[in-house]
């Protein structure tokens, strides 16, 4: 097991870095560069063109391409993610500044979909045909097609502007910097964030349930003498459990895509809004270590659904 | 109908008596179980045949109350014969205390595709363990000794273990006998095997049925063996009883059942069978037809449309005869056919 983890590790590395070359090879050959950004438009026309070409030599724009690629690539590997194009921040500061609001954000609302859409889907199989079932299906239906951005409107129209029962975004206020200060900001958002999840997570385990459950085995416990909840949860449940694992493994860098979307929604003080922004004003170097973290977050969650499923599942024998 | 012996007769595991069971579909009804009665006794194997759809299954589903959801005991009583005195299973709830309570303990099953019947995430010792928690008194170590026993008792070598191993590590053969241990684990009065080895090669096979042989000889459980093979049959049964259509046309030990079939449908599996060594170019003679719709039953005899010995009564159900004190067929001509036996 350890030793087939180190080996995922290891075959990550060459993913990372043909990947991270993919998206510098993109940023490169988009109009425009660093000091097309850095000097207003109506100035540069004005400036003397072999001045314009010193700068880029001392901003080390000149060099050929793989040479940059190489420098800004070893600069990452040594903690070193360059400096952000606004206002010259360190990008590595921004990251430690706006990372743990978006993990706090992904990770609460991938708990609260996980938990309520395996309880609703459950319930919605073991209820199959009954009105329960129904009235879930449609909701799920519902929380799958209707965008977050809508639900995320509807809720502080609701919830902050005509109940006031919750803030109406941000991530906290100056001077309530406890997790009880912050738990009412969090709520909104992250409910918003789960709902999508949580009806697909639900469809998926009513389906990968009703599967189990019409399986021999479940006919076996029954058999036995087995009580209702034990055929249904032990027998059914866990063998539906696999499938589902591996959906919200490969639902969690959604996650992060959708949170730069409720991040703006909410002004959540996280990555996403962070990557919008930089977007917005050709900021490539914070741009490309945004994009280079989205992509690490698909390839560990990758592993991690492949470890789960190891571990829930012993058919899936991981070469040892 | 058999007439009861009079007076509670100790070797008696458990008596069907005139069984209804339907199954619904589309607001039509399949009468499954169309009046069946047989007897199942300590030490004893009955073995019920019949062609796919006949109702064997149904049958077996019945006794453990394991129907699927759209279907119903109408009619008819399933007695329990226990230590605790005798047992109405038809009318115990579904799923209920006292039915899960003879489920396992008093009644075991083993299933016709052992691939599919063990649960593929849990290993075999819990499987069997799960069996012992609930029906026994055991401790935790007690039952994983009993396991480890039960394991080894069933032929599996290295039990200590193979008991910890999950299904996927079984072959076949070695999972049915594991499905056995499960069903043995708490020494059930009766076995009920739903064609066990169907899904098993010939040599398997073999050394399955010698096993449930063994446990019939050593601890007296009665088995209720639900096969379509006559070989099986002649080799393992005690009594057998023949099923067409949901009604048993004819039962009786083994030996006068096969030396003299008293019904046609019985001649006529009996006559299909090939025989190995007569070469292929012997006499198959394949039943004529095909069973007819279960949604849209003849009023008659239901085998009547592809008998050879068709006569006009036979548009009128024949009703359970007794030829002898445990021999009786549901055909209106069935004294011409032992007739032609005795000359």
């Amino acid at each position: 097991m350890l030793t087939y983890i180190a080996r995922r590790l290891l075959t990550l590395i060459p993913m990372a870095i043909a990947i991270s070359f993919l998206i510098y090879l993109g940023l490169d050959l988009t109009p425009g560069d660093a000091v097309s950004h850095m000097i207003p438009p109506d100035v540069i026309g004005t400036m003397d063109p072999e001045r314009l070409d010193e700068l880029r030599e001392s901003l080390g724009l000149g060099k050929p391409f793989l040479v940059r690629y190489w420098i800004w690539i070893t600069g990452v590997l040594q903690g070193d993610f360059g400096y952000s194009l606004a206002g010259g921040v360190q990008i590595s500061k921004i990251f430690l500044d706006r990372l743990p609001a978006t993990l706090e954000l992904s990770c609460a609302a991938l708990v609260i979909s996980t938990i309520l859409g395996s309880i609703l889907g459950t319930i919605s199989a073991l209820t199959r045909g009954t009105f329960a079932d129904q009235a879930l299906t449609v909701v799920g239906m519902l929380g799958v097609s209707i965008p977050e951005f809508f639900f995320g409107l509807v809720a502080i129209l609701v919830f902050a502007l005509n109940l006031g029962w919750l803030p109406v975004g941000g991530r906290t206020l100056p001077g309530y910097d406890s997790f009880w200060d912050r738990l009412p900001h969090l709520i909104m958002p992250a409910l918003v964030l789960s709902i999508m999840m949580t009806a697909g997570v639900m469809r998926y385990a009513r389906s990968s349930m009703l599967d189990a459950l019409s399986r021999d085995f479940i006919r076996t416990a029954r058999s036995k003498g087995m009580p209702e909840w034990r055929v249904n949860l032990l027998h059914g449940f866990r063998v539906a459990l696999t499938p589902v694992i591996v959906l919200i493994g490969f639902r969690l860098p959604v996650l992060i895509g959708g949170s730069v979307i409720i991040e703006q929604v909410f002004q959540w003080p996280g990555i996403g809004k962070e990557f919008l922004s930089a977007v917005r004003s050709q900021d490539y170097p914070l741009v490309m270590m945004v994009a280079l973290f989205s992509v690490m977050a698909v390839l560990l969650a990758s592993l991690i659904v492949d470890i789960l499923t190891a571990l829930i599942d012993p058919r899936v024998r991981l070469g040892d | 109908m058999t007439d009861r012996t009079p007076g509670p007769d100790p070797e008696l595991a458990l008596s069907v008596r005139d069984l209804k069971t339907y199954i619904y579909a589309n607001n039509r009804c399949n009468r499954a179980l169309d009046g069946v009665s047989f007897d199942i006794h300590r030490g004893k194997t009955l073995c019920i045949v019949g062609e796919s759809g006949c109702g064997k299954s149904v049958t077996a589903a019945s006794i453990l109350q394991l129907l699927p959801e759209l279907s119903r005991i109408e009619e008819g009583e399933i007695v329990y014969h226990g230590a605790e005195g005798p047992v109405n299973i038809e009318r115990l709830k579904r799923n209920g205390r006292r039915m899960r309570a003879i489920r396992g303990k008093e009644i075991a099953m083993i299933f016709q595709d052992p691939m599919t019947a063990l649960n593929p995430v849990y290993s075999i010792g819990f499987q069997i363990k799960e069996m012992l928690l609930y029906h026994t008194r055991l401790g935790k170590r007690a039952r994983h000794a009993k396991a480890i026993d039960l394991l080894r008792s069933m032929g599996i070598p290295l039990p200590e273990k193979r008991v910890r191993e999950y299904p996927h590590l079984y072959s076949g053969g070695m999972r049915q006998r594991a499905m056995i241990a499960i069903a043995m684990s708490c020494d059930p009065r009766i076995l009920i095997a739903d064609e066990p080895t169907t899904a098993l090669d010939v040599t398997i096979q073999a050394q399955i049925f010698e096993l449930m042989d063994t446990l019939k000889r050593e601890q007296g459980t009665a088995i209720m063996l639900i096969t379509h093979d006559m070989g099986v049959v002649a080799e393992l049964a005690d009594d057998v009883a023949v099923m067409y259509m949901g009604q048993i046309v004819e039962a009786g030990p083994v030996g006068q059942v096969l030396r003299n079939p008293l019904h046609p449908y019985t001649r006529a599996l009996l006559e299909s069978i090939p025989v190995l060594g007569r070469g292929k170019n012997q006499q198959i003679r394949a039943i004529p037809g095909q069973t007819p719709d279960p949604y849209d039953r003849p009023t008659g005899c239901q085998f009547a449309e592809r008998c050879r010995y068709r006569v006009d009564a036979c548009a009128e159900m024949p009703p359970e005869t007794q030829v002898s004190s445990s021999h009786r067929v549901r055909c209106w001509r069935h004294r011409e056919f032992m007739a032609d036996a005795a000359e």
